[in-house]
């Protein structure tokens, strides 16, 4: 679904590269979580799959990326965003403004698609349910709160249909309400399997329950590629400036007391956590009984 | 419906004029104005006003906004009108005197002329202000082929400046608070401006690269047919109703160039 | 390489984030011109963003913005005796276009100078319109000005005139000086993002 090659790009008037030669395969369907410190590149990513690099933002460019049978690199934007969709950090900033209540607002995409009306009428519905939307279907999108409003964004894009979506860090601006709606419209979407889903995030927790790869950048190379429970417990990405989940910390810690084996594997998500410091538990409990 | 909490004048209400074609609406508020400039005398615009807009506005249920925002709109006008033009009217026939000054007749003919004129104008934009939802009139223009950018701008337009006086607003609190002076002297309050417009500009200017982004990804820049959700209610009579309206302002004009009226 | 036709170049001139900026150029008028009022300066400063959009996205797109500025604030209640100036709007955003192809915006004493042109080709096209439309006063304090011109014996035009010539290069001045300002605060990137980013570096 997704075919990087090699690509490189610098933004114009920057003294290095933003991505250096950046290869990359992403499957129909897969989770993909991309991570790593301010600056790494996160965020140029999102824009190259989307073609916002360079068709927007000019610069150098080489390589290739192709998403969903597309050159992204020559295919103009308005013909991408019904295949590759978009969402961002700031909610409000993502509300066209041109429409008056949510269901207007999202229909907003199929109407410059030139979708006959019955069927956007059928689409947005859907969508409107989907998201949890459907209650403040009448409102203003301009009253709604953060987490609405970014749920608002994903419905108006989703509702496109679209064979990618591509999210930069859409809970930053959140609260943990917000965050918490955000990602429950992302599990019920990754479990269709029928969109492929990209996403950067900071909150690692969140990446280790969800995503089904993670991919660690820094300066913009790939140093990590695997699934969750690898790159997020690989202990040395700290020097990339990338953190690890709360749970891994705890693990690391118990570790450097000697309380848990070194070569034992660290849990990134609650659950692995409990069961791993339940079979500590366990292994203190048999000395002592002994 | 709250929905509008936008920098328009529309009011809801349940009337036969509210369901009326955007399009009608707005040619009769061409043919009001076209009247306004055409029209001779000092009444004929009076009896426009009377015969026309008012027993169109008591139909809309929207007579008291509308005689008020026509009040307040007009009264200044009027009172300058009559002060100035009537009394410094140059070379006409007195009809009272006032110490050194004197109200002239020519002059308090012209007021009323252009009181007249202006409250005709300024009625029948009103008019279809209160009566018209703003997205209507846009879909009803895209419609006749005015680019669909243009809509965009006008419905992005009326939503954002609420937001943006707003926050013109806590700007003000902010620097007040930290002492900036915007009472007293001409030039304290002057030198009050930059402090207030900068951040406001360069804060919205900044965004405007986020919004295009996002207007990109729903397809915005696409060209070919689009389509709307909402749909706009016609009928004959209505097509029938503009075409008149435009029949009779070409007769006013017709009748104003051979000097019929 | 063919030289682009003025079809392409207005084209070229909306971009996407043109569109997105004449809506945020109004509402900066708007803003703008009401914090004027509230601090009872005696300006109208309602053209900031109009000048802007001109400077940056060029006449067309400037000209749109002033004439859809006074008929949005016109159909908003908030000043419908704006809508019948929409036209003088227009020029004024034209004028900014122009003035900024020509490089007017580099140097500060022909903004100055700029601003003083567009005030008065404002005043000379607002003088008909107030005269023929609203007898010839502006219903705001500016009145007095029309009330010592015809005092004096001007006619209604001329006073009319006289009045605009007052006001307008003044306050126009300060706007393109304003926008000067603006243009000169923005980080050189984010300029480069626009259609005429040429007229300001």
């Amino acid at each position: 679904m997704i075919h990087i090659e090699n690509l490189t790009y610098t933004y114009p008037r920057a003294p290095r590269p933003a991505l250096d030669h950046i290869s990359l395969d992403i499957p129909q369907g897969q989770f993909c979580a991309v991570i790593g410190a301010n600056g790494a590149g996160k965020t140029t990513l999102c824009y190259a799959l989307t073609g916002f690099i360079p068709n927007f933002y000019r610069g150098k460019l080489e390589g290739r990326v192709q998403v969903a049978g597309r050159d992204v690199l020559t295919t103009p934007l308005s013909e991408l965003a019904g295949e590759i969709g978009l969402v961002f950090d700031n909610p409000f900033n993502q509300i066209t403004g041109a429409r008056f209540s949510v269901r207007e607002e999202v229909a907003f995409g199929l109407e410059n698609l030139g979708v006959p009306r019955e069927e956007m009428l059928a689409r947005v519905e859907e969508v409107l349910a989907r998201t949890g939307l459907a209650e403040l279907a009448e409102r203003s999108p301009f009253t709604l709160s953060g987490g609405q409003q970014q749920r608002l964004a994903i419905a108006s894009v989703l509702v496109m249909r679209p064979q990618v979506l591509v999210l930069d860090e859409p809970t930053s601006q959140l609260d943990p309400v917000g965050t918490k709606e955000v990602f429950s419209v992302l599990r019920d979407l990754a479990a269709t399997r029928e969109t492929t889903i990209v996403l950067t995030e900071h909150k690692l927790e969140w990446v280790a329950v969800f995503a089904d790869r993670v991919i660690a950048l820094a300066e913009g190379r790939i140093v990590a590629d695997g699934p969750p429970h690898q790159v997020l417990a690989a202990p040395d990405l700290e020097r990339y400036g990338i953190g690890q989940t709360r749970y891994t910390q705890a693990a690391r810690h118990a570790q450097a007391r000697g309380l848990a084996a070194p070569d034992k594997p660290l849990p990134v998500t609650l659950e692995q956590a409990v069961a791993f410091f339940t079979s500590l538990m366990s292994v203190a409990e048999g000395d002592v009984m002994r | 419906m709250s929905s509008y909490a936008a920098f328009s004048l529309y009011v809801a209400r349940e009337s036969g004029l509210h369901r009326l074609h955007p399009l009608t609406k707005l040619a009769l508020t061409g043919f009001c104005l076209f009247a306004s400039l055409v029209l001779p005398g000092a009444w004929a615009t009076y009896a426009a006003f009377g015969v026309i807009l008012l027993p169109l506005a008591a139909w809309g249920q929207v007579l008291p906004l509308l005689l008020r925002a026509a009040w307040r709109t007009v009264l200044p006008f009027a009172l300058s009108l009559f002060l100035i033009q009537g009394f410094f009217w140059t070379g006409g026939t007195p009809v009272l005197a006032l110490g050194p000054l004197s109200l002239k007749r020519e002059g308090v003919l012209f007021a009323i002329q252009s009181t007249g004129r202006i409250l005709l104008i300024v009625s029948s934009f009103l008019l279809l202000s209160l009566s018209t939802r703003p997205d209507a009139l846009m879909i009803a223009l895209s419609q006749r082929g005015v680019p669909t950018g243009i809509a965009y701008i006008i419905l992005a337009t009326i939503q954002i400046v609420p937001r943006f006086q707003a926050k013109a607003a806590t700007i003000l609190d902010a620097q007040r608070s930290r002492g900036l002076e915007t009472e007293g002297h001409l030039r304290q309050r002057f030198r009050a401006l930059l402090p207030l417009i900068k951040p406001l500009v360069l804060g919205s200017i900044v965004d405007i690269e986020e919004r295009a982004i996002a207007l990109e990804a729903r397809a915005f820049s696409r060209r070919g047919p689009k389509t709307s959700l909402l749909v706009l209610v016609d009928s004959p009579a209505q097509a029938a109703v503009r075409w008149l309206l435009l029949l009779a302002a070409l007769a006013l004009l017709a009748a104003r160039l051979f000097r019929a009226i | 390489m063919t030289r682009m036709t003025q079809a392409d170049r207005i084209r070229s001139d909306f971009t996407t984030l043109t569109w997105v900026m004449i809506p945020v150029a109004i509402a900066i008028n708007i803003a703008v011109g009401q914090l004027i009022y509230a601090l009872k300066v005696p300006l109208y400063l309602d053209s900031i963003g109009t000048v802007l959009v001109g400077v940056l996205a060029g006449p067309w797109a400037g000209a749109l913005t002033g004439l859809l500025a006074n008929l949005i604030w016109g159909l908003s209640g908030l000043n419908v005796t704006y809508a019948p100036f929409a036209a003088v709007a227009a020029v004024i955003g034209l004028l900014a276009g122009l003035f900024g192809e020509a490089g007017w915006l580099r140097t500060w004493w022909k903004v100055i100078l700029a601003g003083i042109i567009t005030g008065l080709v404002a005043a000379t096209i607002s003088a008909p319109i107030s005269a023929y439309v609203f007898g010839g006063v502006t219903g705001a304090g500016t009145d007095a000005l029309v009330a010592i011109f015809r005092g004096i014996g001007l006619g209604i035009l001329p006073a009319s005139f006289a009045q605009g010539v007052s006001s307008d290069p003044l306050d126009k001045t300060i706007t393109y000086l304003v926008v000067w300002l603006i243009v000169r605060a923005l980080p050189g990137r984010f300029l480069d993002r626009f259609p005429r980013a040429e007229n300001v570096r």
